[in-house]
């Protein structure tokens, strides 16, 4: 399984809920980390607030800094090497660069959710 | 009423005082912190005011760690800046990665870190640390808090709790606390914190009130909030006294005073109650702290007032009619009747015929007790709760259209978080200010501390949406460009004809300079001099508002009015009499 890395603009929280306006592209990218882990798929968030280290640490992420700049995040690093810079990845990058299927995403479908719910329950405490 | 004696009364380690603005908890905690260091006790007290006095006080420059008190020597004096707090916070958060990082990710950083959410933690885990160190307990015998108005406080103290809620429901690992890593790590000292408070055998609440109406239902208020988190050992103190008359204004106040306490609310009378009795002089320099408890001295000062006539409140309104203003602040130090002066200018200028939106950002503030929704003026309020939940549901509402259910729950989750409640009421603030497009709003603020600390949201938002990707709204956009624009925003700055309100404004002032909101008028309130008295306690009051009606009209290039005290409240068609 391949490793995939966000290292994202300082931030307030990771869903943005703090800022000053709702960013649908954040509350994109949490949700889609959360199912990915779901599925046994964990993706590394950094954001420069909270994990400044890791921006000084991968070299590549910190050569981006420091030649281009702030603006270049959030950038996506799979295996040391940055794949995407400004954007977060779209559902079909993450598709591709992970090798997986859409479904692992948890896009918004019916049949999927069905499916998601045959499998947990659907409730939080699983006492169902 | 058994006059209040630190030394006679049994005392906890920790004494919180609360109360509405202007009750005299500074005054009250600090008389208490020096009976007892003079007494031999090791005493430290805290300011969690962000607009603190006790710097004036003690005449010493404070910090946030705690200064010894050259003349008093077991005591040990604290301000517990939230801005100062957050600022100390975000440069050990950068400090490590100078030289590491490039220039401009360092101030991204920084950026980010200056929300009214890094505040609040900042300042509200210095608090934490305060009651929970086990070296602080060790090291003083009372540790006295001296606290911001009610509405703030309130929420200070409901904090601990909130957090601790939050941090145990979360499943994901609470995103919002991001920013400040390793608060998780904090859970046990929120639950100390929690449990520290609600102990009656370490804590007292220390509700303090003037004998009159509106501080007693706040005090009330209070004692019923915080004893739902479980803060129920409580005692009160009533401040400024007036043990006896001799002529009609000494007498209609002391009929007032005895009529607030006739009426006092019913849960405020199982509280046991100690008095403290009115006095001429203000509450500065150790002298006065010392003598606050004990004694007065009724001395007559004959300064003059250097003003050719007193402006009154009416000039004010004119001007602000004649200058097509729009957007009208009343702001001052709590206490100082900026409810009263804000109604009143709302009702001057819908007289002349303006459409008037009056509105309070106050928590703990009631505008319906003063005035009615009469032709041309609209009443309204920030409701926090009301404001969370509306914002919660815009959010949620944005989400559904695009995500899966089992994903808006984990959003709903970050939503529950207590910094939430920050930017829903900033973004209420917005909306408010935005009714200026058709309309004057007058907006009666909350005590200085909350004020200030709603400003520098503002501007740290401001920052953050020029690079921005999130869907901001229009009023958001435009709130700093207008309150900026002096063409159509004035700040009242309220005052009492006292030392420390003039003080407070004084910085309030300098803090809107820096922030680039300019002000003209100064209003003095409730001024003893402008009513005239003979009774002698009351006259030598009166005689100390001298030099500070003439250093309000020197700073203010004679912009300025002065109200008479009163001994009715003022409200309704009397608000026209100002």
């Amino acid at each position: 399984m391949k490793k995939m890395q966000i290292f994202e603009p300082a931030m307030c929280c990771s869903t943005g809920l703090c800022g000053v306006g709702v960013d649908t592209e954040l509350l994109r990218i949490s949700t889609v980390i959360n199912s990915l882990k779901k599925n046994g798929i964990n993706i590394d968030r950094f954001n420069l607030t909270n994990a400044p280290m890791e921006f000084v640490n991968n070299k590549a992420v910190n050569d981006l800094l420091q030649t281009k700049g702030v603006a270049e995040l959030p950038a996506a690093v799979i295996e040391g090497e940055i794949v995407i810079t400004g954007r977060y990845p779209s559902y079909e990058d993450f598709a591709q660069l992970l090798d997986i299927p859409l479904s692992f995403l948890g896009e918004k479908d019916e049949t999927f959710n069905i499916l998601s719910k045959s499998s947990n329950c659907g409730c939080s405490d699983g006492s169902c | 009423m058994e006059i209040f004696n630190p030394q006679q009364i049994k005392l906890t380690k920790y004494l919180f005082y609360t109360g509405k603005g202007g009750v005299g908890k500074t005054s009250a905690a600090c008389a208490t912190a020096v009976t007892l260091a003079d007494s031999g006790k090791k005493v430290l007290l805290i300011s969690t005011d962000p607009a603190s006095n006790l710097q004036d006080v003690f005449n010493t420059d404070l910090t946030n760690k705690g200064v010894p008190i050259k003349d008093v020597p077991n005591l040990v004096v604290a301000n517990l800046d939230p801005i100062k707090a957050a600022a100390e916070y975000r440069e050990s958060v950068i400090a490590p990665y100078r030289g590491k990082l490039p220039d401009a990710v360092l101030d991204n950083m920084e950026e980010q870190l200056s929300g009214s959410c890094t505040v609040e933690i900042a300042a509200f885990n210095e608090f934490s640390n305060f009651i929970t160190d086990d070296q602080t307990q060790i090291d003083y015998d009372h540790i006295i808090f001296d606290t911001a108005p009610t509405g703030h406080t309130l929420r200070m103290l409901q904090l601990p709790s909130a957090w601790s809620n939050f941090i145990s429901e979360s499943t994901h690992g609470a995103s919002c606390l991001g920013q400040l890593s390793g608060l998780e790590s904090k859970k046990e000292i929120y639950k100390k914190a929690v449990e520290t408070l609600a102990n009656g055998k370490l804590t007292t609440l220390v509700l303090v009130s003037r004998p009159e109406a509106a501080p007693l239902k706040e005090a009330e208020r209070a004692s019923g909030e915080l004893a739902e988190i479980g803060v129920k050992n409580q005692t009160m103190i009533l401040n400024g006294l007036l043990a006896s008359y001799d002529d009609s204004i000494s007498e209609s106040l002391y009929h007032k005073q005895q009529r607030a306490l006739a009426d006092m609310p019913q849960d405020l009378r199982n509280l046991v109650t100690y008095a403290v009795p009115l006095r001429a002089y203000n509450i500065t320099g150790i002298d006065n702290v010392r003598a606050l408890l004990t004694k007065d001295n009724y001395v007559l000062r004959d300064e003059k007032i250097h003003a050719q006539a007193i402006p009154q409140l009416k000039e004010v309104i004119d001007d602000l009619y004649n200058t097509h203003k729009k957007v009208i602040f009343t702001m001052g130090k709590g206490g100082v009747g900026k409810t009263t002066i804000g109604a009143a200018i709302a009702r001057g200028l819908a007289v002349k015929g303006k459409k008037v939106h009056l509105t309070t950002t106050d928590p703990a503030a009631h505008l319906k007790f003063v005035i009615d929704e009469t032709s041309g003026i609209t009443l309204s309020h920030i409701d926090e709760q009301a404001e969370l939940k509306k914002y919660q549901e815009e959010v949620l509402a944005k989400a559904r259209a695009t995500l899966s259910e089992e994903d808006i729950a984990y959003i709903e989750e970050d939503l529950r978080s207590p910094c939430t409640q920050e930017i829903a009421v900033f973004r209420a603030f917005a909306q408010i200010v935005e009714k200026a497009e058709d309309q004057i709003v007058v907006i009666d603020t909350a005590p200085t501390g909350h004020t200030l600390l709603l400003l520098d949201s503002t501007q740290s938002y401001h920052k953050e949406i020029q690079r921005s990707q999130g869907d901001i709204p229009e009023s958001v956009k435009k709130l700093l460009p207008r309150l900026r624009n002096a063409e159509e925003t004035e700040v009242i700055i309220v005052t009492l004809a006292e030392a420390t309100p003039v003080y407070e404004a004084l910085r309030l002032e300098e803090d809107l300079k820096r922030a680039g909101i300019g002000t003209k008028w100064w209003v003095i309130n409730s001024s003893m001099y402008r009513r005239g008295t003979t009774n002698l306690l009351l006259s030598a009051k009166a005689s100390n508002e001298i030099e500070w009606i003439n250093r309000v009209d020197q700073h203010a290039k004679g912009n300025f009015a002065v109200i008479a005290w009163s001994a009715d409240e003022v409200k309704g068609d009397k608000l026209l009499a100002l």
